[in-house]
């Protein structure tokens, strides 16, 4: 395997609109809005961004509306159908795509309307559309949503290797608490363990309502350009030490044909990941792990090898994964509590914690300064962060996975 | 096959869908069926094109006994779709199929996704939904001339461990 442009691509530009359940505006206005944030972060103005790339689920605005609005004239542009795990995966495309001379500086959006318009849990205008293809043997069954989509996963882990409901409720109980010091967070009221099993239920016997993320309105945007570049804008450089995406068990396994059917995308990717960057688990100072549901974090976790097969219990309730632990995972609150974007802001918020950047309620974050008291309503930003993992899930049997440094 | 209603849902099996006309044609003749690789000789569930082990495009339908195992279950408790509000909360389960169990590699089967039912059609009870359960198939021959492959406990005693979450 190649690893060949580790180290040699970069981050150089974030930006996010507002978190909202219901932003009143467009897919378009926010797209603008959140690439225009982005080129500001980097100290790039339109003439300088030449590549474009999205993703969507037919539920988004593509590039070519998108680049008109902003004065973008691309040598390279794409929008590609997919959900969770895209951006790790776009990241290398666009690595790819500059390294091929395709273009020099590329940026990567996702806008939707995920709570108001097209509702990612099914609700509305997805459940009320014609049944056809593989769908015919799943949605007759009253089998739609996302969660219900991944559940014969989540029970069949529980049986195996004795998962509680306490054990998700703690995944949900830390990002609550980073999320409460995130001032961008939808949900930043902390809650306790009892407060997660007694939300009401949604699937039995894997997911209460507080196991859930939060279907969000919001557009993203990341940045890509060449180390050489990177060193000229604004921003401290965030290096790409390793990327693999849309990574898939045999046969992407859309019926769970394929076994064992509690092993997820990044036993296979993963080994990958940590060839190309050249580090090992122990190397990782801050980890974002996509919590669509509690149990996926929990899944990768293991997978991606931070734990043994079965551990991964242990892993999310024994304080590893807060603020202040060994290895804080999901640091702005992630998908339960800051906002479902598909995954893009839990690399925006990996991004900001290696520059030291992480915007929370210490007086001077806007100066870089921390105080590092992570009680409610306090800091989040991570001391001396060097190298973060962001693992993006598409559904048990596909994944994404980058690993950045400062 | 035209536009079928079932629970609110249009379920659409037009006659260029080369995977699944034939699959719920064989289920209003009451035959469960999967495709078997004339290759290989190994069935698939999902009614693919080419097999997933050896590649070759020749298959035919193959008629599977309807007899297997929960091999993974949930409890819908929120529905998204309004047609199935009166249901909720209602199992759907993954069945492994006797056929085929354990191979090509010791994880893999031949894996069907239905309701649990009993012999009202009406959704099984929750506390008789468990992984290692027992079940057979049965056809629900719905009044527009469509039929869906469901499943239902059977007599049988179950052949390993049985586990469900006590919730």
């Amino acid at each position: 395997m190649g690893t060949h442009l580790s180290d040699k691509y970069c981050i150089v530009g974030v930006g996010e609109t507002e978190y909202s359940r219901g932003s009143g505006r467009s897919t378009r206005a926010m797209a603008v809005e959140a690439i225009s944030k982005a080129m500001g972060d980097a100290g790039l103005s339109s003439g300088d961004v030449d590549g474009l790339m999205s993703y969507h689920g037919g539920d988004s605005i593509p590039s070519t509306t998108v680049m008109h609005d902003l004065g973008i004239r691309p040598n390279f542009h794409m929008d590609c159908s997919g959900g969770g795990s895209s951006t790790e995966a776009l990241i290398g495309l666009a690595m790819g795509a500059i390294e091929a001379g395709m273009c020099d500086t590329l940026a990567i959006y996702r806008s939707m309307n995920g709570y108001s318009q097209v509702r990612i849990g099914g609700t509305g205008v997805r459940a009320s559309a014609p049944v056809a293809g593989p769908d015919l043997t799943k949605r007759p069954y009253g089998l739609v949503s996302a969660v219900q989509n991944f559940a014969f996963t989540f029970t069949r882990h529980m049986m195996e290797y004795g998962v509680t409901n306490e054990h998700l409720a703690h995944i949900k109980v830390t990002h609550s608490n980073h999320a409460s010091n995130n001032p961008k967070a939808l949900m930043k009221q902390r809650v306790l363990v009892e407060d997660v099993i007694n939300s009401r239920w949604i699937v039995k016997p894997c997911a209460h309502l507080l196991d859930c993320c939060l279907e969000t309105d919001n557009a993203t945007c990341i940045i890509i350009t060449s180390a050489e570049r990177a060193r000229d804008l604004k921003q401290r450089p965030t290096y790409v030490m390793g990327v693999q995406g849309r990574g898939t068990k045999p046969g992407g396994d859309f019926h769970y044909q394929h076994g064992p059917i509690t092993r997820v995308a990044g036993y296979h990717i993963g080994p990958r990941i940590f060839e190309m960057a050249g580090i090992t688990h122990d190397d990782i100072d801050v980890t974002s792990c996509y919590d669509a549901f509690t149990y996926t974090a929990l899944l990768q976790f293991e997978d991606y090898g931070f734990c043994e097969k079965g551990e991964g219990k242990d892993y999310v309730s024994s304080g590893i994964t807060d603020l202040g632990g060994k290895r804080p995972n999901n640091t702005s609150g992630g998908h339960l509590c800051e906002a479902y974007t598909h995954g893009m802001n839990m690399v925006i918020e990996n991004v900001r914690q290696l520059r030291g950047q992480v915007d929370d309620y210490c007086p001077r974050w806007q100066e870089g300064v921390h105080t590092y008291d992570y009680s409610e309503g306090g800091c989040r930003q991570v001391k001396d962060t060097e190298i973060t993992m962001s693992m993006g899930w598409g559904t048990p049997a596909i994944g994404s996975a980058v690993i950045l440094r400062r | 096959m035209p536009v079928y209603e079932y629970r609110g849902l249009g379920i659409n099996i037009p006659d260029n869908d080369s995977e699944y006309k034939e699959y719920f044609e064989a289920a209003g003749d009451h035959r469960l069926v999967v495709r078997k690789c004339l290759g290989c000789g190994l069935l698939r569930g999902e009614p693919g094109h080419g097999c997933p082990w050896c590649a070759s495009l020749e298959w035919e339908w193959h008629e599977v006994s309807g007899k297997g195992t929960i091999y993974s279950y949930q409890i819908v408790a929120h529905t998204v779709l309004p047609g199935f509000r009166d249901w909720a909360p209602y199992p759907i389960v993954l069945v492994e199929l006797d056929e085929q169990r354990g191979q090509p590699t010791p994880d893999d089967g031949l894996r069907i996704t239905a309701n649990l039912l009993d012999e009202n059609m009406a959704p099984e009870k929750e506390e008789n939904v468990a992984i290692g359960g027992r079940v057979e198939v049965m056809f629900m021959d719905l009044e527009n001339g469509l039929t869906l492959p469901q499943f239902k406990l059977s007599d049988e005693p179950p052949q390993g461990p049985v586990w469900r979450h006590p919730v």
